[in-house]
């Protein structure tokens, strides 16, 4: 049937086009998200972003600090993200897309989800300790929750390398 | 609402005392500044003698401080190493201006110096931040910014008794530091100031620290040191009023809250213009005082 095959077709080159969005936060279970996102973009297809949101500077007395701050705090982020994207490009064979954004990290994150309409999955890891899932998480799942326009993968922040390539 | 200042020997209007502590405590929370340097001649100008208006604000900068350092100690941004190297300076220094300002008292000519010394340096500061606020605005308008170079090597670098400060990703003499901490303690002794706002460009500039790190470390400074004041200038001088500082220290807790919560929602430039603007006042108010004709020309009171 030649309906299937262009169907097929089609969910091949959707399958390639879509891209997973990992949040970069300072938290130990990002990783876990970052190597679940790039297992995935590499064995069924797709890229992966990365978005890192800075914290606003807040109101310092010289202005000139506040500046420097700013510039040392975006300077600390490209580090961050490139090295972070020889990972993904040593895993999934492809550069990653870089995103970086001022402000209150659900908000930019919601903000971005918005007006970027590639992004086809948020890659969110679950935190392993006692306190909860982690602020995004409890966000966008509880009282915000309405407001995300696409799927939401969730991986628990406990997960091995192994168990994870099982899965993807 | 009038109380009686014991140290101060006076009666003052409590409810103004807490509207001066929730003013400057404002600005504290809003600037994460300890606020001293507006605190002391605020006082000075509705009349509380330095003595205790620097001693009592000292005392307040303390209590402003500590939780500033605390919030940023959790968050891992304070640099033990470098702060423990300022604070050595700052005891130093403090412990020496105590003793001037001691020495001034017995000669009769704290107030004097104590108001020129805010006159100069507040005059300069503001100053400078008006200036500053001014470049900032008018190349907003313009567009355009220009850049640092990171790390510039400067005679500073030749110095000895060189230490490696990890956390601020520093290899360099403990002197310029010391020497840093030393004059922050003398002004914070002599001016009731923790410092922060000259010590921040100074860890900056002179030292280059990164700027993640440079508040947290600057408030620990700022908190020993001016309990280090507090405490010396409890003991020698016998000048810190403890109902004046319960009063400050009410209305800036109160006043360092709201402060805080509007800080992200303002204009930097503008805000700090402002800023500038009220310290330029303030050295005015200080100066004019310093040369108008009293309006009594003398008085009399017992000799001890």
């Amino acid at each position: 049937m030649p309906g299937t095959e262009e169907a097929a077709t089609a969910a091949t080159k959707a399958k390639r086009d879509r891209v997973f969005l990992v949040v970069v936060d300072d938290s130990v279970e990002q990783a876990v998200a970052l190597r679940y996102a790039c297992l995935r973009a590499r064995k069924g297809g797709g890229r992966v972003a990365l978005l890192r949101v800075l914290e606003p500077v807040e109101l310092v007395e010289w202005a000139g600090v506040g500046v420097m701050m700013q510039e040392e705090r975006r300077a600390d982020a490209e580090r961050l993200l490139a090295g972070l994207a020889a990972q993904v490009s040593d895993l999934t064979g492809g550069m990653p897309i870089l995103i970086i954004r001022e402000g209150e990290a659900r908000e930019e994150l919601l903000g971005l989800i918005d007006e970027d309409p590639r992004i086809s999955i948020l890659v969110l890891a679950m935190a392993t300790g006692s306190g909860g899932p982690g602020p995004l998480i409890s966000a966008l799942t509880g009282r915000h929750a309405s407001r995300l326009k696409i799927p939401m993968a969730l991986v628990p922040g406990g997960m091995t390398e192994q168990e994870l390539d099982r899965v993807t | 609402m009038q109380v009686y200042l014991p140290i101060a020997e006076m009666s003052v209007d409590a409810l103004l005392l807490l509207g001066i502590g929730f003013g400057v405590g404002w600005l504290s929370g809003l600037f994460g500044v300890g606020g001293g340097f507006l605190l002391t001649p605020l006082l000075m100008l509705i009349g509380i003698p330095s003595a205790v208006a620097v001693a009592s604000a000292a005392n307040q900068t303390l209590g402003a401080s500590i939780s500033g350092l605390i919030a940023q100690w959790r968050r891992g941004n304070v640099d033990w190493r470098m702060g423990l190297t300022l604070f050595a300076g700052g005891l130093l220094g403090s412990a020496l201006g105590v003793q001037i300002f001691a020495l001034l008292k017995r000669w009769g000519q704290v107030d004097v110096a104590v108001s020129l010394f805010y006159v100069v340096i507040l005059g300069i500061v503001g100053a400078l931040m008006v200036r500053e606020s001014v470049t900032a605005l008018l190349r907003r308008r313009r567009g355009a910014a220009p850049r640092r170079k990171l790390h510039e090597h400067t005679w500073l670098h030749g110095l000895p008794y060189k230490m490696r400060f990890r956390d601020s990703r520093l290899y360099i003499s403990v002197i310029p530091p010391l020497a840093i901490g030393f004059g922050i303690g003398l002004l914070s002794a002599i001016m009731g100031v923790g410092g922060g706002f000259m010590l921040v460009p100074a860890m900056i500039y002179i030292l280059g620290m990164p700027t993640a790190i440079v508040i947290g470390t600057s408030l620990f400074q700022v908190v020993f040191v001016s309990a280090n004041v507090t405490l010396l200038q409890a003991w020698q001088v016998g000048s810190v009023d403890i109902v004046l500082t319960l009063l400050l220290l009410a209305g800036g807790v109160a006043g360092a809250q709201f402060g805080a919560a509007m800080g992200t929602k303002l204009r930097g430039e503008e805000t700090r213009a402002l800023l500038g603007l009220l310290v330029l006042s303030v050295a005015f108010g200080l100066a004019w005082n310093l040369v108008q004709t009293p309006s009594r020309a003398f008085t009399l009171g017992p000799l001890s």
